[in-house]
Order: structure tokens, then C-alpha cells, then sequence
């Protein structure tokens, strides 16, 4: 049995649940894959910590498939147990930094929201220096992207900015799933047009 | 080819990504219900609203958004008498509502399989309390099953209507939030014929009429099905047995946490123990305990919660005479989230088999860095109302959120969206427990404390939900309270389901049976009720300060649809073709050389929209409107105390206007 664990981190409405849909839509062709994950989900409100967690699962045989203690997936990942963690706010990075390990690849968008906390005066942002200088500390595949300032000078809008982070992903990451099948997904659904330029773009960052 | 909509069309060899809740729904789907019902509730709320949305696809489907769960539950007791398989969810504290239903439940029995789903939320990160509603079942006896997965959601959920007809009880399926909003792949089963679903209720006084003796009779009768079910759950295959090797020591466990367990086994490598796995955590079979504890000298129960497995099976342990010793919350936490790392953590520490490296250093290393940063709380949505409300009600108390001063108003608090009032900035709130509890219990502060006056909040699904006796008690035995209905028209926070102050769809269509708050609010004996914009809120303010002069109960609607309501129905509107009948834009802009940084629109009021930029010249920073958040509510435009908030509106022929005055350009 082979495992592809992928964290999504960041907050409320910037798409991160759509993120792992597409992900785990595109993992449905095979019988001896399995994928799972859960979304910790906010209300509707905004600027809560939201993550969610892609969690593909191959089988080497129809035995292995059928072996209660190999078939059965906790919808979490375990801490250092990510193979790729993506963060879509520079601060939440270090919030999701307990899923890496040495060999995992981080890939985060630089643009801060700054908490109320931060707002009152009561603590202070970090610094990105410092973010980097934490995670590198863990592994050293770290790429970061101004991904708001890219979503707005390309689309004129911030909507774009998830699926540009998920072909940042494809590009950086060794993901065990087909890029044509996200092509393929995307291609299907809302705005396929953007979607598709925005992982295009993405892949070439 | 792929089918489109798969959970209406979906049949046996079809597989799909789908989410925990909809695949409960799936399941009932499949297993023919006629009736859907739930309060809404997270994380359950997908449960009842992917089949809402979908009724009109599916032949003899009624779903319903009760004003409550007692209600909800009812409508489902109804209909299963009615010979219609039903289907009622909610959330963990539903229940608490719900309860009277349940305890007569199995008194009286089912007719028709009868499932309620439950989405339990442990962390609390939905909810004001983190109940385990298994608890519930020693006393109602509705025998409880956990799916540990997506597939188990759905095949569990069509399986338990079969065992809801054959015991006569209604079936509590267990959902925590982790498999609620757990996505996976699901494959999918037939659905039964849909065509001959049609209701026919036959009176049974001897089940029905539940009082005096026929009460007790029923008693009898519900304790015997109770011991068929034990009887039926030794064999059965809900409950399943792993064997492990020579081990002395057997895991038992259920849900999600089962599948947090043999995860950890996996990750630990660890294969040599024997494990059960409950489907049905109520009732448990002596039978099958005494047939798996054979052999063993430790056992431990993995669970969440307060251990009512280890409750039960410490209990069963007792009267077969087992030797052995039974670990459970020593090893897991009894408050919290059980998650994947405390599950590999507490096997790890009762095995005394360390695990991975990895593992020990990211927990560490979270650990370390976790402290040190800022905390991030939900706050209200860009232009949402809510904000406007507290900013007035803090204004209108002489209250500002950056002093440290005591406030001498009491303000309760009450459940949806605006419950995000008493986190900061605005710490709006002094107590905050269950739906309507803010006005129960202010309305007797009110009594007897009179040097303070008190607030009380409430949306209007919440008030509908359950407030309408608790105003009119108030009104009844003179309590002295304002009463502040923050009526946005929808019960927001669980993803927008109508509620009676809806006007419009998000189509644009007219809600045929909109109630007049302000009316209904007068009939129960209040004299002092206004109607108010909470986004004018000099005006807001002003009013609630007068308001705060009265005698008795007064109630003032700040009235305002959710902003997110709002811009979705205009985007549909715009999509569907309708002509934009503004006649120009208009945005709002800080100068920067009139701002003296006061925070009462940054700190005070904390519109997410306003943002602190560097300036690259000077190196400093600035307070700056995003445009791209901004949607225009115009309430920081209005309390800006320096005037340096301007609104620049844009005219389609080109003139440009500052706050309402015409300014010449050259382009
Ligand atoms: S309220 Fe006006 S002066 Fe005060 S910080 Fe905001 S824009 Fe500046
Ligand atoms: S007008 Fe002001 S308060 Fe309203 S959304 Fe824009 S920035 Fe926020």
C-alpha cells in the first residue's frame, strides 16, 4: 500500500474546500485507489482557520484492498505524516507546519490577512523571513508566491488563486495523480475557461 | 460516461466523491424515504439539504426545515406512522430538544424505519457544548450505530431502516463532525422503487395511546425488543471481529475513531492484536463482549468522549466474571477531539512502542511554535450586518473595545452567526449557552440586579426556533430588558436555509408565506417595537440608547438581509439577464492625508476590508479600503470621526461625484 497525503491550509472563502474536491475528484478512475479526507469547515463567516486533507490511497492487490487492518483510513493526517502541505495564508502556514516531515514539499501564497489579534495590537505578524526561516528548520522544498497579487494582475480577481496553488503543486510536487484528469475536472465545472488558465499558470510558475 | 447527478441517479457500480453528510442522505435515499426533516444544524445541515435540494428530481420526497428539532422529530414520528420511511437530523444539542420525542419514541415504536442522524461535534468548533448524545440512549433505548467511514455512512444509513422496522425502534446514526465533512469515494447501491411510497396511517392504540397502564405496557415491550436487538447483534455484521495473533490484549472501538485506530496500528506497524469493532455502540450484545474478551488479559477501549463504551463494557465485564483488566480513558482524552495523533499517541503509550521520528519531532515542533502565534477566530463576513449591530449596541453603552473598563449593561448572548459577537474585537457578550437562553435568563438577571440593564440577542431563526415563549413569559411577568432580533431573513450560519422572515428566494422570488415580525412581536403584549437599517448606525445607536431609558420588555429588528444572500441573489439576477438598473459605481477610499489612525473603523468597528499597508515612502503604514473586498455598506464611510472616509461614486456619463457633490475630471 502506497499513501499521498496532501494538507490544505489557509482560511474561510479562499476556496480551499473546492481545492480538495478537485483533488480527490481526479483519483476516481482506479478500483484499487482509495482517497478520504476531511474538511474542518467554519460557518459561513470569514478569516477562520479552515484545512482540509487529501488523502490518496493505493492498494498493491484486491487482498491488500480487502484486509481490514490495510482498508480502513482515518480522515486525518497524522502530524509529519504530509507529503505535500499547501497554505493559502503565509501565518497558517505555521499553523498546518505540524503535518511536515524532512522529505515534504511546502508550497504557500505570501499575501497576509491579518488577524483581529494583530489588529488590536495585542500580538504582532510574523515576519515571512521568519515563517521561512521555521520551516526550513523541517524541510527544505519550501516555494512561495504572491499568489493574491498573481490571481488579481491575471483574472482581476482573488477567485483564481486556489487552482493557481494547485498547479504550483503539480509543477513542485511528485503528486501520484494525472494533471489531465484535474485538466479534465476543471474543464467540467464553474468558469472552466479561467480555472484552466489559472493551473496553467500555476504549473509554469 | 459518467451519469450527471450521480446522487439522484446513481445506481450499483457508480462511484463519486461525496461528502459524510451526503452520503447518509444517499443511504436513505436508497433505503426509500418519503420524509426529510431537520432544524438545521453543523454539521449535520448537509444532511437534509442536499436532499431539499434535490426533491425535485426524486419521485415521493417531502423534506422540511422545522422551526425545530421537537418538531422535526415529531414530523418524523408522523410520518413513519403514516407507513413512510423517515429520515430527521440535527446536531448534537438538537437532541436536547428533541429529547421528549425520543423518550416516547420507544415506548410507542415505528411503523416505517425511522432514522434520526446526529452530528456530533466534538472540539465544539460548530457548537456551545461538546454533549455525547450516546448517553442519551440508556434512557430513550434508540440503539445507536457509528459508520467509521463514507461507505459505512451510506451503507449503514440504508441498513438501519430494515433494523428500525424489525426491533420497532427509532435508529440514532452517529455522525461526528470528522465523518460529517469527511469527502471520499463512495460507491454507490440501487435505489428502491419510489412509485408505490404513499402514506396510510392505521391507528394501533395499544403502541399509540401511551398513558396510565398502556404507558407501562409499552415499557414492558420496548425492554423485550431491547433484548431481541442484543440477541440479533452477536452475529450480525455491523459488529466485526479482527483477529490478531498470540496478543493477550484486544482494542475495541467504533466511528471514526475505529478508523483513527487502525490507521495508528498501520503507522505504528503494529498488526498483532485482536480488535472489535461496534457498529452498534448501543446496545451491546453480552454475548458477543464475553466471545471477544476469550483469551485476553488487557483490553482498551478507544474512544472519544467520556468512555460510554468502556461504560457499558466494564459493566458486561462485571456480570460475565471476566479476569482481565479494562484500560480506556486513562490512555484517551475525555474532552476535545479524539484525533488521528492522540489516538497514535495513546496506543503507542500502552504498548510502550515508539512512534516514527517524524512524528514525535512535528509534534514538538507544533508544540513550540503554537504558543507563539497570533490566534485567528471567524469573524463576521465583510459587510454582514452583525457588525454594524455591535458596533451600535457598543457605541449606544458608552463602550469602547480597546479600554478596559467594566460595562454596566449585561448583554446575553444566543446561537448563530452573531454568537461571533463575543469574541474580540468586540466581546460583546456576557454568557452564552443553548438556543434562547439569552433572554431566559437576562429576563431574571433583569429582576434581580436593577442596577444593571440588560441586553439580550437573538437572531431570527433562533427566536423562531424557540424565543416566542420565552418574549412572551418575559412580557408576562414584567422583566425589564431590551430585546434586540437581529433579523437577517436566514438561518445563515448553516449555510442559508429560509426561515419565516425570508422575503426573497435567491432567485428573486417572493417567499409565498413571509411573516411580519413587527406584528407578531406586538401581538405578545410588547408596546415598545421598532424596526430599524442596523447599517445607519448613528441612527441604531441612538435608538437602542433611548430604548435603554424604558420600562419592560423592548424589542427593536434590526432588520437587514445577510450581505452574502444579498450579492449571491444579485449575481444570479445579473447571470439570469437582468438589466443592471444603477445608474453608476461607487467606492470608499481613506485618504491617507486625512487619517490620523483613530482605529475606530480599523479596531472599532474591524471591517476585514480595511487593511494596514506599508508605504513605500515613508516606510510607514496606512489604513487602506480594498476594493476588491469592499461591498459598499457604507458604515465605515459614516463613522469615520474625521471625516477622512470619502465615497466616490461614479456616474455612466462619466462624472464623478464625492460625497454627493459633482467634481470636474479630465481624463
Ligand atoms: S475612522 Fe477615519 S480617521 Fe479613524 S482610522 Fe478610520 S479612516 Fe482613519
Ligand atoms: S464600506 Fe467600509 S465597512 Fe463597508 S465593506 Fe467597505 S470597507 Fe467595510
Amino acid at each position: 500500500m502506497k499513501k499521498f497525503n496532501i494538507a490544505i491550509v489557509g482560511l474561510g472563502g479562499q476556496g480551499i474546500i473546492t481545492m480538495g474536491t478537485v483533488m480527490k475528484n481526479a483519483a476516481l478512475n482506479s478500483d484499487l485507489q482509495d482517497v478520504s479526507g476531511s474538511e474542518r469547515r467554519g460557518g459561513a463567516q470569514r478569516e477562520g482557520y479552515v484545512e482540509t486533507f487529501v488523502k490518496y490511497i493505493f492498494y498493491e492487490n484486491a487482498a491488500e484492498m480487502n484486509n481490514p487492518r490495510k482498508s480502513m483510513h482515518s480522515p486525518m493526517i497524522e502530524s509529519g505524516g504530509a507529503n505535500a502541505l499547501i497554505s493559502l495564508e503565509p501565518l497558517e502556514t505555521l499553523r498546518g507546519i505540524k503535518y511536515l516531515n524532512k522529505d515534504s514539499i511546502v508550497i504557500f501564497n505570501k499575501t497576509p490577512y491579518i488577524p483581529i489579534s494583530v489588529r488590536m495590537g495585542k500580538t504582532e505578524y510574523p515576519e515571512i523571513s521568519f515563517i521561512v526561516s521555521e520551516l526550513q528548520k523541517i524541510t527544505k522544498h519550501i516555494y512561495y508566491y504572491d499568489i493574491d497579487a498573481i490571481s488579481l494582475e491575471k483574472f482581476n480577481s482573488l477567485t483564481q488563486k486556489n487552482i493557481i496553488a494547485l498547479g504550483i503543486l503539480f509543477a513542485k510536487a511528485d503528486i501520484p495523480i494525472d494533471r489531465f484528469a484535474v485538466e479534465s475536472i476543471l474543464a467540467e465545472g464553474k468558469g472552466a475557461e479561467n480555472n484552466l488558465k489559472a493551473f496553467a499558470l500555476g504549473l509554469n510558475l | 460516461m459518467a451519469k450527471s447527478n450521480l446522487f439522484v441517479n446513481g445506481s450499483e457500480g457508480d462511484k463519486a466523491i461525496v461528502l459524510g453528510n451526503e452520503a447518509i442522505a444517499r443511504g436513505a435515499l436508497e433505503a426509500g424515504i418519503g420524509y426529510a426533516s431537520m432544524y438545521p444544524g453543523t454539521p449535520a445541515s448537509e444532511i437534509i439539504a442536499v436532499l431539499d435540494k434535490n426533491k425535485k428530481h426524486v419521485e415521493n420526497l417531502y423534506t422540511e426545515f422545522s422551526l425545530n428539532e421537537h418538531i422535526s422529530l415529531h414530523g418524523a414520528i408522523g410520518a413513519s406512522w403514516s407507513g413512510i420511511r423517515s429520515l430527521c437530523a440535527m446536531k448534537n444539542v438538537g437532541l436536547n430538544v428533541a429529547s421528549e420525542p425520543a423518550q416516547f419514541l420507544a415506548y410507542t415504536g415505528v411503523k416505517a424505519g425511522l432514522v434520526v442522524a446526529i452530528g456530533s461535534d466534538p472540539g465544539a468548533p460548530s457548537s456551545s457544548n461538546e454533549q455525547d448524545d450516546r448517553w442519551y440512549s440508556l434512557h430513550t433505548y434508540m440503539p445507536v450505530m457509528e459508520p467509521s467511514n463514507i461507505q459505512e455512512a451510506k451503507d449503514f444509513t440504508k441498513d438501519a431502516f430494515d433494523v428500525s422496522e424489525e426491533f420497532s425502534f427509532g435508529i440514532v446514526l452517529m455522525a461526528p463532525s470528522r465523518l460529517c465533512h469527511n469527502a471520499g469515494a463512495l460507491r454507490f447501491g440501487n435505489i428502491r422503487d419510489r412509485s408505490n411510497i404513499k402514506g396510510d396511517f392505521k391507528k394501533d392504540p395499544e403502541n399509540y395511546l401511551n398513558l396510565f397502564s398502556f404507558a407501562v405496557k409499552n415499557h414492558a415491550k420496548y425492554l423485550k425488543r431491547n433484548e431481541l436487538l442484543k440477541k440479533y447483534l452477536i452475529e450480525s455484521k455491523f459488529n466485526k471481529t479482527v483477529n490478531g495473533g498470540s496478543s493477550k490484549i484486544g482494542f475495541i472501538s467504533s466511528g471514526v475513531i475505529y478508523a483513527h485506530l487502525m490507521e495508528a496500528f498501520d503507522i505504528l506497524g503494529i498488526y498483532e492484536h485482536k480488535i472489535l469493532k461496534l457498529g452498534f455502540s448501543f446496545p451491546i450484545s453480552d454475548e458477543l463482549i464475553k466471545r471477544f474478551f476469550e483469551g485476553l488479559e488487557k483490553i482498551v477501549i478507544v474512544e472519544e468522549a467520556e468512555g460510554f463504551l468502556e461504560f457499558q463494557i466494564k459493566k458486561i465485564a462485571y456480570e460475565t466474571g471476566f479476569k482481565g483488566r479494562i484500560y480506556g480513558k486513562e490512555f484517551f482524552s475525555r474532552t476535545g477531539e479524539l484525533t488521528l495523533d492522540e489516538v497514535i499517541s495513546g496506543v503507542s503509550a500502552f504498548l510502550e512502542k515508539p512512534p516514527p521520528a517524524s512524528f514525535d519531532f512535528a509534534v514538538k515542533k507544533d508544540r513550540e511554535l503554537s504558543d507563539k502565534l497570533p490566534q485567528r477566530s471567524g469573524t463576521f463576513c465583510i459587510g454582514c450586518p452583525h457588525r454594524a449591530t455591535f458596533y451600535s449596541i457598543l457605541k449606544a453603552v458608552g463602550f469602547s473595545n480597546t479600554e478596559e473598563k467594566e460595562r454596566d449593561v449585561v448583554i446575553a448572548g444566543d446561537i448563530g452567526c452573531y454568537t461571533l459577537g463575543l469574541l474580540p474585537p468586540y466581546n460583546a457578550m456576557d454568557f452564552l449557552t443553548c438556543m434562547n437562553a439569552g433572554l431566559s435568563i437576562g429576563q431574571a438577571i433583569s429582576k434581580f440586579d436593577k442596577s444593571k440593564k440588560v441586553i439580550a440577542l437573538v437572531g431570527d431563526s433562533t427566536f423562531y426556533h424557540s424565543g416566542i415563549p420565552v418574549l412572551l413569559n418575559a412580557v408576562q411577568n414584567g422583566a425589564d430588558v431590551l430585546y434586540i432580533i437581529l433579523d437577517n431573513s436566514w438561518t445563515a450560519m448553516t449555510g442559508h436555509q429560509k426561515t419565516p422572515s425570508t422575503q426573497k428566494d435567491i432567485d428573486g422570488k417572493p417567499s409565498s408565506n413571509v411573516l411580519n415580525l413587527k406584528d407578531l412581536v406586538k401581538s405578545l403584549g410588547v408596546s415598545y417595537v421598532k424596526s430599524l437599517d442596523p447599517n445607519s448606525v448613528k441612527r441604531f445607536s441612538a435608538q437602542i440608547k433611548s430604548a435603554l431609558k424604558e420600562p419592560g420588555v423592548k424589542v427593536l429588528i434590526a432588520k437587514r438581509e445577510c450581505i452574502l444572500q444579498e450579492i449571491r441573489r444579485n449575481k444570479s439576477l445579473l447571470k439570469n439577464g437582468a438589466k443592471i438598473t444603477e445608474t453608476g459605481e461607487s467606492l470608499y477610499e481613506i485618504q491617507k492625508s486625512r487619517c490620523v489612525k483613530c482605529n475606530e473603523c480599523f479596531v472599532e468597528l474591524a471591517c476585514p476590508a480595511i487593511i494596514l499597508k506599508k508605504d513605500e515612502d515613508t516606510g510607514g503604514d496606512y489604513y487602506y479600503i480594498d476594493p476588491a473586498s469592499c461591498v459598499k455598506c457604507g458604515v465605515c464611510y459614516e463613522i469615520c470621526p474625521n471625516s477622512a472616509i470619502r465615497k466616490v461614486e461614479f456616474d455612466l456619463k462619466s462624472e464623478l461625484k464625492l460625497d454627493g457633490k459633482s467634481l470636474e475630471i479630465t481624463v
